[in-house]
């Protein structure tokens, strides 16, 4: 255990003296950080959205505006109960849901209540989506309720009856049925009107949003309050260079040390190979754990983040560096010298950001990318780290992300100490 | 008894043979040398000797113990590998202090060892400079101490004095005669025929894997060497000599002799004044010669 710590100390040691290596670890995330969170906000090409829709209504108005919704294109819809929704959203997994509350088919009648609304859920993270979404949402409802009111559906009949009923019914004040009648006339023209104009806009726009039914998008966090600022947003995801910087440097200085001859002093001293491995793997996964809490509380003290959940922080901030040490250890058996692991693990490394969100941001990815940053350890980190700063997770949220860091650690430990030779050639 | 017993080592690279069937003893105490030219295959027998390679055949014994990778044989062992093995980024200080952790010392005898380890390679003075700031004969001496913190009974050197200007050389070579009066066990390579002479009780003639020929230096000489060489150079050459046997050239008669006083009377008796006189006594360089045909720096 002494030997460990002896070991683990040198490299931290040496990684303090090499100016580069803290460059890579510390300084290139936190300009990440403050670019990313000075210039959020901006769109970009768009793969479908998914999102879940909620239709605690059932009524044909709401099923036809989902229909709506599910035929566009730019979205990938799936149902689902209220609850798993926003778990999903919260998650990370889902931009948004959207939510038709009981009897919101009904307030798009006459003198239904028009203070039920719309409820749209979205991923703070996601807010340069907000406006798009709500355009695709208010699209599906104007064209439900035209399919309605139109020649072809039920709604003009509803308003010639409702017509005779008000000429038939002795009880109305004149006043009120003169009101209603106008109002009435009013409608039933305006439907005619409608009905003349009618367009496809199947695949909609954001036009119109103004004169939409009551929409209301709130954002899913614990608190409903989501993050106050991108920093918020940007300094969870610079983590992921921080983690990458650390494991570039300490799998070059792995194979720097195989070339030098200084790994050859420490075969031969009398201590095992699990111990060699483990003090590297103890310097590594420290200097990461301090590279990713020095990035944060930079974010903490200065940039305003707050932090929801700090025992689910520092377990995020483990799990991702004994995670990232394990991917270190491959890394290092990549190449027999410090450039072609160098490069090689960059590449890798680039990939596993590119796709996990720490270069675009998930929602700008195509379709494809978004199927892989599943896949990326990056992606988990992140979403582990944001669950404990703004996304509110309980443990049990916590829990996937945590685990698969973990398991690919333990994986990545295995694989990599069984590549690398420690025993006689 | 022998602390080191070699027995039948083989180690071949790919198709390349770099080690072929080598034996040897060292007993306790002794100055062992591994002499050869570049390529012999001394660096691959240490390899084996530490247990950083694993022989194709062929056993090492330590202090009766025949496996060298276990901890409790590494902490008898000291080596001192010939590619620089040294933390550039850490001072001659921390390099010292973190390798002599590595084998279990802490504390104030952590502190002593270092002490000990900078005064003998005389680098006291830039014990806090960093290791990447050393000339290279001072990070050769770095590289010799690093090895020695643990105060191993036996000591391999790998060519500890390759690529040294002749005073660091010097330096160096005192500390191991030091090492070899207080007792210690050493191996010690090169291919430098004086070192070997000058510090080794016997030595190995090592070539293309195989060991020659192994004797004391004096053993060697006598056996391989050939016999002492007379020269001497005349004005003319005398006629009394015309058939003295040896050999002329450049005006310089040459004899091999094993008796060179008998050769030099007869030259004084020539009447001739002699201008130069030299006796070249064989040395490991002529033994290497005699057993391969070849000079020890090809
Ligand atoms: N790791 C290796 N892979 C392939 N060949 C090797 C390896 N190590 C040594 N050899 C070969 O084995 C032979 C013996 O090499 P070795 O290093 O033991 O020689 P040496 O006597 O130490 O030479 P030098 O005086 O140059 O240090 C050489 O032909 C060398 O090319
Ligand atoms: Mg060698």
């Amino acid at each position: 255990m002494k030997a460990i710590w002896a070991l683990a100390a040198k490299d931290l040691r040496l990684l303090l003296r090499d100016r580069a290596d803290l460059f890579w670890i510390l300084g290139f995330p936190i300009v990440m950080a403050l670019f990313f969170g000075s210039i959020s906000g901006g769109g970009g090409p768009r793969a479908a959205l998914p999102i879940a829709v909620v239709d605690q209504d059932a009524s044909p108005m709401t099923q036809s505006i989902v229909d709506r919704l599910r035929s566009s294109e730019g979205l990938k819809v799936r149902e689902a109960p209220l609850d798993s929704a926003r778990n999903l959203v919260r998650r990370g997994d889902l931009v948004a849901y959207v939510l038709f509350p009981a009897g919101t088919g009904a307030s798009f009648g006459f003198g239904g209540d028009s203070t039920q609304s719309v409820e749209i859920g979205v991923d703070p993270r996601r807010s340069a989506e907000r406006e798009y979404l709500r355009g695709f949402v208010t699209a599906a409802l104007f064209q439900s309720i035209q399919g309605s009111f139109g020649a072809s559906g039920g709604g003009r009949d509803q308003v010639r009856a409702s017509l005779d009923q008000l000429r038939e019914n002795p009880d109305i004040a004149p006043e009120a049925r003169e009101r209603q009648g106008t109002m009435l006339r009013a409608l039933e023209s305006f439907m005619v009107a409608l009905d003349s104009t009618r367009t496809d806009t199947a695949t909609g726009g954001t036009d119109g949003e103004a004169a939409g039914p009551n929409i209301r998008v709130v954002e899913v966090t614990e608190d409903d309050s989501g993050p106050r600022s991108a920093y918020e947003v940007t300094f969870p995801s610079s983590i992921a260079w921080a983690l990458i910087g650390v494991c570039m440097s300490f799998a070059v200085s792995l194979v720097q040390e195989r070339m030098t001859g200084t790994f050859l002093r420490l075969r031969l001293a009398p201590i095992g190979r699990a111990t060699i491995l483990a003090g590297k793997g103890l310097a590594c996964a420290l200097a990461a754990a301090v590279a990713v809490t020095i990035v944060l509380c930079l974010g903490v003290f200065v940039f305003g983040v707050r932090i929801s959940n700090p025992p689910l922080l520092a377990a995020a901030i483990g799990a991702s560096a004994f995670c990232f040490t394990g991917v270190m250890m491959v890394v290092s058996v990549l190449g027999k010298t410090p450039p072609s692991v160098a490069g090689a693990g960059w590449g890798i490394m680039l990939l596993l950001s590119m796709t996990g969100g720490g270069m675009i941001p998930l929602v700008a990815m195509p379709a494809w990318m978004q199927a892989v940053s599943n896949y990326s350890l990056v992606r988990h980190a992140i979403v582990a780290v944001e669950g404990a700063v703004w996304r509110g997770f309980g443990w049990g949220e916590a829990l996937p992300p945590l685990g698969i860091l973990i398991g690919a650690g333990i994986l990545g430990m295995a694989v990599g100490s069984r590549l690398l030779r420690t025993d006689r050639a | 008894m022998s602390l080191l017993r070699v027995r039948d080592l083989r180690k071949t690279f790919g198709d390349r043979v770099a080690v072929d069937g080598v034996s040897f003893q060292v007993a306790r105490g002794e100055s062992f040398g591994l002499l050869g030219p570049n390529g012999a295959g001394k660096t691959t027998t240490i390899g084996m000797i530490v247990g950083a390679l694993r022989p194709d055949a062929g056993t090492v014994t330590v202090d009766g113990e025949d496996d060298p990778t276990r901890p409790s044989l590494r902490l008898r062992i000291g080596v001192a590998p010939q590619a620089l093995a040294l933390y550039q980024d850490l001072t001659a200080e921390e390099n010292l202090a973190f390798f002599g952790s590595l084998y279990g010392l802490s504390g104030a005898t952590l502190q002593e060892r270092v002490r000990w380890a900078l005064a003998f390679a005389g680098l006291e003075e830039r014990r806090r400079d960093l290791a990447r700031t050393f000339s290279g004969g001072m990070q050769r001496r770095l590289n010799l101490v690093c090895g020695l913190l643990h105060d191993p009974p036996l000591i391999l050197l790998d060519e500890p004095t390759v690529g040294v200007d002749p005073q660091s050389r010097n330096a160096i070579f005192e500390s191991i005669e030091a090492l070899k009066r207080d007792g210690r066990t050493i191996v010690y390579t090169t291919h430098y025929m004086e070192e070997a002479e000058r510090l080794c009780d016997r030595v190995a003639i090592m070539d293309h894997g195989r060991i020659l020929a192994l004797d004391t230096v004096a053993g060697l000489v006598r056996d391989h060497g050939g016999k002492p060489r007379v020269v001497i150079e005349f004005p003319e050459r005398p006629a009394t000599l015309a058939k003295a046997g040896g050999t002329w050239e450049d005006g310089q008669w040459r004899v091999e002799t094993d008796r060179p006083e008998e050769v030099l009377l007869q030259a004084v008796n020539a009447g001739q004044p002699l201008r130069h006189v030299a006796i070249d006594r064989a040395n490991l360089e002529a033994v290497f010669l005699h057993l391969t045909g070849r000079s020890l720096r090809d």
